[in-house]
Order: C-alpha cells, then structure tokens, then sequence
C-alpha cells in the first residue's frame, strides 16, 4: 500500500494560496514603488499605473492567482496611499476584473497590438471612473493634464511591464518543472 | 456540475458582490469626513508609510545621483551664478535691517502685538502626490512631537499647505495646490483680499478678488491671517496668468523638489482645528459710498 503522505503533499503543491500570496505581495510593491515614483519630479502628480499592468496581465491570463480580493485589497492600498477618494481605485480596478474575466477567451486570441488597444481603454476607463466620482462628489473637474499624461506613460509602459512579467512567469514554470 | 461547485460558484458570486458594494460605499463615507474613519486612515498611513520609505530609498538614491551629475557638469557656470547671487542677497540683507528696524517702530507706534508662538519643526517629505485626485504628501513627523490638524507647513520659499491628518509619527500635509484648499491671501503690492483655490495641477486659482484690484503678471500673493490658523505674511506664489476673469498664481514652492518642510508646531488656541474650511474665513471688503475701503491687515492678521 502506498503511503498517504504522498497524496496530501500534491494536494498541498496543488493549493493556489501560495501563489496568491505571492501575487498579492508583489502588486502591492509595485503599487508602493508607484508612490515612490510620483517623488521623481517627472512623475509629480501623475505616476504610472504599473499595478493595473500587473492585474490587467494575471486577470487574463492567470485570474486563478489573482482573486477579486487581491484586486480590491491592491486598490484600497494605492486610494490609502495616494489619498484618493477611499474605494475609487479599488472598485474601478475590480469592475476591470470582471470585464477582463468576461471576455478571457476571446482576448488570449488576439495580436500583442490589440492586447495593448484593450489595455488602453481599459486604462482609460479605470481613470475615468474615478474621475466621475471624484466630480460628483466634489462637483467639479480637476485639472485633466496630469491624467492624459499618466495615461500615455502607462500606456508607454504596457509592453516593457508585459514582457517582464510574462518572462518572470515563463521562469517561474522553469524552476517547477527543475524542482 | 455538481451540487457542491454550484454552491461554491454561489458562495463566490456573493462575496463578490459585498466586495463591490463595501469598496462603493467606501467611496461615499470617506467623504462624510467621519473622526474614527479618518483616525483609521491615518492609522494604516502610519503603517504602510515606513514601508513606502524602504521601496523609495532606491528610486532616491538614483535621483539624487542625476542631480549629482547635472550639478558636476554645470558647476562652472552654477559657480558664477551663484556669487552673483550672493552679492545680490548681501544687499538685500542691508535692506532687509533697515526695514525690520523701521517696522519695530512703527509696531511699537500702533501697540501691535505679532503672535511669535509658533516654532518649526523639519520634517521629510515620504510621499509626493502620484495622481491627479489629490494632492497631498506623508510627511515623517506626527502627534509624538505635538503636530496638530492646521499646522502651517511651510519651506523657504514659502507655503505648502497645513497639516490636515496626524498619526503618531506621520502626518499628512494637504498641498496649496489640491483642490480641497483654500487659503485667505493678499495682494502684496496693494493689500487687496482674495482666496486662493487648488485646481489639482501646477497653478492656483485667485477668486473673490475685488473688481478695483488691478493685478498684474508677477504680484506677489501672501496669506492674510484671517482666521488664525495659517499666520500672515508667508509668500503663496505669484500671479502668472490674467485673462479677464480668470486670475492663476504660481505656487513660490515647487512642489516636484518638496524633500525637507518645516512643520508650524503651535499657535492654535482657541482655534477650532476639526473644522479647516479656511474659505470661510474671506469676507469681501466693506463699501463706502460706492467704492471698497480697503481695510489692510495688520502684523497679527486682524483687520484694522
């Protein structure tokens, strides 16, 4: 008879938990390293959004490693931080979750060019939510500059962050396979 | 599918849901301005912000080494600019006696008392403004020392904007420039009251400025003092753009350089600091057959 241990120890290699863990670790540095950003004076008022990169790729392409949770706790640390309005991001960034779930399918089948147009809009809608909000809570319009600006450099960003962490996962898939 | 995944899928759909409404109706309750909601913020800001210092120090560290270089490279010139400069600021120190000599008298003439309670205290900018929503900074220095909501934030150039969150060793400053700010100023050329307004960007606006005042490009704008909370007399910025109505001032502080701020640690007795709307603090001038008097704001920011 085989020894049970075996069967718990793959049940146990199978759990997503750490890697969402993981995931989670890793979208909040970057949305830290965000903040950072906005002191290099280039980037004043108008960082890039490096962390909706990072769940527009794992909501495509791995959403069993980024949970909605990951998502809503990823936004409601960059609102804290950035002292937006609290849950702006947060929920903005989750309804981009859903969208992107919607149609997986159809998006893992496109060209890289048109990955990067669907990012734009997407990019462009998780910024105009807020920007909704935020004028009719405060009814008014805040300057638009440093959005159209924080776009475009996101938007610049896309491919480099894209290949970065689909490199980071293709290397991940290597050391499992090793180990 | 089984019993057990449909259940499951169910479970899922509804926290789902509760996450979407709890985040959207986050989005409402952070503006209701609650103490204990603000107190939790500030509380996790504490928390987060030594972290956000450890993920700088890098981002840091190559910018100062940019600036190092650019500065290697120009030090010729920035030499001769800045001898130039320093012979400028001597004569200007020579005026600066004579002027402070000239107001102690002309203090001690009207029986003006200036309110000197206030002792700065420097603190480090941890974060600068990453968006476009809101333009506020962490900085490193909070209840411990005595830091209250209103304290004045100021660098030598002149104002930031006033502490408006404080946990134990963080506070958060709100910018001159966020929309959320609303500083009573003066004209310092002519005394002329107005109001400066955040636009979320790199310029102010100036309202409620009377029709009779003339501003030109590059009036210098200062804080009244009205109110007490922000004391008179500290630059704002000045005017860089007029187009009829629309008047636009220049912050004197940039902003995308804030390393150091000295924090105004004091002067708010009797000052209620839970409620920092200082808009309410402009009253347009009173008239007098047909025409404004122009009242003037003393040393302490009374009117007189």
């Amino acid at each position: 008879m085989k020894d049970q241990r075996v069967y718990f120890e793959k049940a146990d290699f199978q759990s997503a938990l750490p890697y969402q863990l993981l995931v989670a670790i890793f979208g909040l540095l970057l949305v830290f390293l965000e903040v950072g950003l906005a002191q290099i004076p280039l980037f004043y008022g108008a960082a890039p959004y490096l962390s909706l990169i990072f769940i527009y790729y794992l909501r495509l392409h791995h959403p069993d490693v980024m949970p909605v949770f990951t998502v809503f706790v990823i936004g409601m640390v960059a609102d804290l931080l950035l002292s937006n309005i609290l849950g702006g991001r947060a929920t903005a960034m989750i309804l981009l979750a859903y969208v992107i779930e919607s149609r997986q399918v159809k998006l893992e089948q496109v060209e890289f060019v048109q990955l990067w147009v669907d990012f734009a809009v997407s990019c462009a809608a998780v910024l105009l939510f807020q920007l909704i909000f935020f004028s009719l809570i405060n009814l008014t319009l805040p300057t638009f500059g440093p959005f159209f600006f924080q776009t475009g450099v996101t938007l610049i960003l896309f491919p480099i962050g894209f290949l970065m962490i689909y490199t980071a996962h293709r290397l991940l898939q290597k050391m499992k396979l090793l180990a | 599918m089984r019993g057990s995944d449909k259940g499951k899928i169910r479970h899922r759909r509804i926290a789902h849901g509760i996450l979407i409404l709890v985040s959207f109706s986050l989005m409402f309750v952070g503006k209701a301005d609650i103490a204990a909601f603000n107190k939790m913020r500030m509380g996790s800001n504490d928390f987060l912000a030594p972290v956000i210092d450890v993920v700088s120090a890098p981002i840091r560290g190559i910018q100062t080494m940019v600036e190092g270089m650019r500065t290697v490279a120009s030090l010729r010139a920035e030499n001769i600019r800045l001898q130039g400069e320093n012979e400028l600021l001597k004569r200007w120190r020579r005026r600066a006696e004579i002027l402070e000599s000239e107001n102690r008298q002309l203090r001690s003439i009207t029986g003006v008392v200036t309110s000197e309670n206030r002792t700065p205290v420097t603190a480090r900018a941890v974060t600068a403004p990453g968006g476009g929503f809101a333009h506020t900074v962490l900085v490193a220095h909070g209840r411990e020392i005595g830091i209250q909501r209103g304290n004045p934030v100021v660098t030598a150039d002149g104002l930031v904007g006033m502490v408006v969150d404080v946990g134990n060793s963080y506070s958060r400053v709100l910018l001159i420039s966020d929309f959320n700010s609303r500083i009573p100023v003066i004209l310092a050329s002519s005394s002329w009251p107005a109001l400066t307004v955040g636009k979320n960007g790199s310029l102010l606006d100036l309202q409620f400025l009377p029709n009779e005042a003339e501003p030109v490009i590059g009036d210098l704008v200062l804080t009244s003092g009205h109110g007490g909370v922000l004391p008179n007399g500290i630059p704002v910025g000045r005017i860089a753009h007029i187009d009829g109505e629309e008047i636009l001032v220049r912050p004197a502080v940039d902003f995308r350089h804030l390393g150091y701020v000295s924090i105004l640690v004091g002067g708010l007795d009797g000052i209620d600091n839970d409620n920092l709307d200082l808009g309410k603090f402009y009253t347009p001038l009173p008239e007098d057959g047909g025409s404004r008097l122009l009242e003037g704001v003393n040393a302490a920011g009374q009117r007189q």
